[in-house]
C-alpha cells in the first residue's frame, strides 16, 4: 500500500499540472501534515528559563543541595571556632604587650589620616576641573544651545528606532 | 488542561509553572517555524529563545483577545526578518546528517512504519520538501510554513505579517507553484509520469 503523504505528493503535483487550486492546496495541506515539527534541542525550555531569571528564582538561594552542604560546613566550622576562640585569645595575650597594641593603634590612624588626605587632594582637583568645565553653562546662551542640542538628539534617536524596530515587511530582506 | 490565555493570566500572577508550561506548548511550533526560515539550527535556537524572552518581557501586554500563538509568531516573525535583515547566513539548505537528533533525519525517522522502504522514501521526500522550502523568498517561505505547517489561517497571517489578505493570497498561491516547480527539478512528479511509478526520476 502506498504511505498516504505520496499520494498527496502525486495528488498535489497533478493539481498543479492541471491548474486546479484548491485540488493543489488541500493536498499540499495533507501532503504537510505527514510532516511533524521539528523539536528543538534537549533542555530548551529549561534554557528559556534560565535566560529569563524565572529558574533562578524557582526554588530560592537554598534549594541547591550543594548550597546546603556548604552552609552545613560553615556552621560546623564556626561552631568549632567558638570552641577554639578562648585559648587562642589567651595564646595571643601572652604573646603581645600593652604597649605593643598601643603602638600598632596609633601606626594605624596615622595611616588612615594620610589615605584621607590624599583622597581629599584628588577630590579638590575634580571640583577644580568640574568648576572649569560647568563656567560656560552660566551663560544662558550656552544653556540654551546645549538643551536644544540635547532635545534634538532625543528625538533623532527616538525617530530612527521607530524606524527601524516598526517598519518589519520583507522588502529589506534578500530573497535566497 | 489550561487555556493559553488561563496559563498567560498565571503566570502574570508570578507562577513560574505557567511559564514553564508557555514554553513547553509552543517550542516546537516556534523552534519549527524559525529554523526553517532562517535555515541554520544552532541561530535558530537562540532565535527562538529570544522569542520567548521577548514575549515573557511583554505579556502584560498581551491581549487576550488575539490568539496566544498569533502574538508568539508575530514576535516570532519580527524576530527573524531582524536576523534575516543583519545578514544571517539564510543561504545553507537545512540538511540533516543520519540520525542528527536536532535534525531532519529525527523529523522523519518518526518509527510510525516499521517498513525500512517506507521510512527511507518518506525521509527522501521530506528531505526535498525542506530543500525546496528553503528555496523560496523568505516571505513566501514564512507564509507557507505558516498556513500549511502550523495551520494558520488566512487572517492569523494578515495579523502576523501585517500584510493586506490578497497580499497573503497571492504570496500563498505563487510560493505552492514554485514549491511545486522545486520539487519537480528535483526529480519528483505525479503518478504516471515518473516511469509508470510515483516518486523520484531514477537517478535523480
Amino acid at each position: 500500500m502506498r504511505p498516504s503523504h505520496q499520494n498527496a505528493l502525486d495528488r498535489w503535483l497533478a493539481a498543479e499540472r492541471g491548474d486546479r487550486p484548491e485540488e493543489a492546496e488541500a493536498a499540499l495541506a495533507e501532503l504537510f501534515g505527514a510532516l511533524p515539527l521539528i523539536a528543538p534541542p534537549a533542555g530548551f525550555a529549561d534554557r528559556v528559563l534560565v535566560r529569563a531569571g524565572i529558574q533562578a528564582a524557582r526554588g530560592g538561594v537554598f534549594a541547591s543541595r550543594v548550597v546546603r552542604l556548604v552552609l552545613a560546613a560553615c556552621l560546623v566550622a564556626m561552631g568549632l571556632g567558638v570552641l577554639w576562640l578562648p585559648p587562642t585569645l589567651r595564646w595571643l595575650a601572652g604573646r603581645w604587650s600593652l604597649s605593643d597594641v598601643v603602638q600598632g593603634g596609633v601606626q594605624a590612624l596615622i595611616d588612615g589620616t594620610q589615605w584621607l588626605a590624599s583622597a581629599l587632594r584628588l577630590w579638590d582637583l575634580l571640583l577644580t576641573i568640574g568648576g572649569a568645565l560647568t563656567q560656560p553653562l552660566t551663560l544662558p546662551q550656552v544653556t540654551a544651545i546645549l538643551v536644544a542640542c540635547l532635545v534634538a538628539s532625543s528625538l533623532a534617536f527616538r525617530f530612527l528606532r521607530d524606524q527601524i524596530s516598526g517598519e518589519r515587511n520583507w522588502t529589506y530582506v534578500d530573497p535566497i | 488542561m489550561k487555556t493559553d490565555a488561563e496559563l498567560v493570566a498565571s503566570a502574570l500572577r508570578g507562577s513560574q509553572d505557567a511559564y514553564r508550561e508557555l514554553v513547553k506548548r509552543f517550542e516546537r511550533p516556534v523552534y519549527s517555524l524559525v529554523v526553517r526560515m532562517v535555515q541554520d539550527p544552532a541561530a535558530a535556537e537562540d532565535l527562538a529563545q529570544e522569542v520567548f524572552l521577548k514575549a515573557f518581557r511583554r505579556l502584560g501586554s498581551y491581549d487576550p483577545q488575539w490568539k496566544f500563538s498569533s502574538w508568539l509568531f508575530k514576535i516570532a516573525h519580527n524576530t527573524t526578518i531582524d536576523y534575516l535583515r543583519r545578514g544571517g547566513p539564510a543561504t545553507v539548505p537545512l540538511e540533516a546528517e543520519e540520525g542528527d537528533k536536532g535534525g531532519l533525519g529525527a523529523v522523519l525517522a518518526d518509527g510510525t512504519t516499521a517498513d525500512p522502504q517506507a521510512m527511507a522514501e518518506r525521509r527522501d521526500l521530506a528531505r526535498s520538501l525542506e530543500r525546496a522550502i528553503a528555496q523560496l523568498r523568505p516571505e513566501y517561505r514564512q507564509a507557507v510554513l505558516m498556513f500549511y505547517a502550523h495551520g494558520a489561517s488566512y487572517q492569523d497571517i494578515c495579523e502576523v505579517t501585517g500584510l493586506p489578505l490578497g497580499t497573503v493570497k497571492t504570496n500563498l498561491h505563487r510560493a505552492r507553484k514554485e514549491l511545486a516547480q522545486a520539487m519537480t527539478s528535483l526529480g519528483w512528479g505525479p503518478k504516471g509520469e515518473m516511469a509508470g511509478e510515483t516518486g523520484r526520476v531514477p537517478g535523480s
